[in-house]
């Protein structure tokens, strides 16, 4: 039985990681795109101010 | 351009998807229960292919890294970090997972043998390289120092898999010299495809983490532009 819960935390503790990682990713990507696509139409609208 | 990374990032994940289920079939009902370990030995599954995708990423770290210093090119300097980082993340649950297998077999967490230890080593060299990335003085000089410290990874991961070997210690040895076949059939079947889901697993990271950097190398480039416009 002391076995199997050993198992459970090895096995909860790799895929929580790892899909931690990969929403932390997603939701880095997608804030990065959006500050670029804000950035971008405004030069192109002839406001390019800094975006910080 | 866009279009076709979108394309690689869905099929990835759905071979991703598609597998997984298949790779918890093979080692929670297919895969025979070792005898003296009983079911915690199934964490073998995880930790295994999770160290050999470490040490994958730290090869591609490496040819990411000399190609950047090789050539200039961008897309080799995002390759090199994305690496590191995946690697990072990867390395750090073989480092918990490890010891949550040595406490019911071995009696204690953590031990300071040589397989371990160079675990850990690799792991700081790891860390050293996202750190020199993140407070370089100048992008150049961190990808030089993130090449250099990407060579001590490289060959650090020979001596992480020899250690055993070279120092003897607690590690169990399943493959190496005179092991011919050391699994039993179910065993095998699904430490490969547990081993072929990490490996997707570890490209689909990569390709993620890889668009980000080069996402942000472009609104660095174009903060830059508005910047030196408006001054």
């Amino acid at each position: 039985m002391k076995s199997y819960v050993f198992l459970f935390w090895g096995y909860l503790v790799v895929w929580v990681g790892l899909m931690a990682y990969f929403v932390v990713l997603g939701r880095k990507i997608a804030s990065v795109a959006r500050r670029l696509d804000s950035l971008e139409a405004r030069t192109q609208g002839g406001d390019p101010r800094r975006t910080t | 351009m866009r279009r076709g990374y979108d394309v690689f990032m869905a099929v990835l994940f759905a071979a991703t998807v598609a597998l997984m289920p298949v790779a918890l079939y093979l080692i929670f009902v297919n895969a025979p229960e070792e005898k003296v370990m009983g079911a915690v030995q199934k964490i073998f599954y995880f930790h295994v292919p999770i160290a050999a995708v470490t040490f994958l990423s730290v090869f591609v770290l490496l040819a990411g890294a000399t190609g950047y210093l090789w050539t200039r090119r961008a897309g080799w300097d995002h390759l090199s970090i994305a690496s590191a980082e995946v690697g990072l993340v990867f390395c750090t649950l073989v480092l918990i997972t490890g010891p949550i297998w040595a406490k019911p077999a071995w009696g204690v967490w953590w031990t300071w043998e040589a397989k371990l230890t160079t675990t850990l080593i690799l792991w700081l060299l790891l860390a050293g390289i996202l750190l020199s990335r993140a407070y370089a003085s100048a992008p150049e000089q961190g990808a030089r120092v993130a090449a250099v410290l990407g060579v001590v990874a490289a060959l650090d991961v020979p001596i992480v898999y020899k250690a055993v070997d070279w120092w003897r210690g607690n590690h169990p040895i399943v493959f190496g010299a005179g092991k011919t076949n050391p699994l039993a059939p179910g065993m095998l079947s699904a430490l490969l495809v547990s081993m072929l889901v990490f490996v997707l697993l570890y490209a689909l990271l990569l390709a993620a983490r890889m668009r980000l950097a080069a996402l942000e190398d472009r609104l660095a480039a174009l903060e830059d532009a508005a910047w030196r416009s408006q001054s």
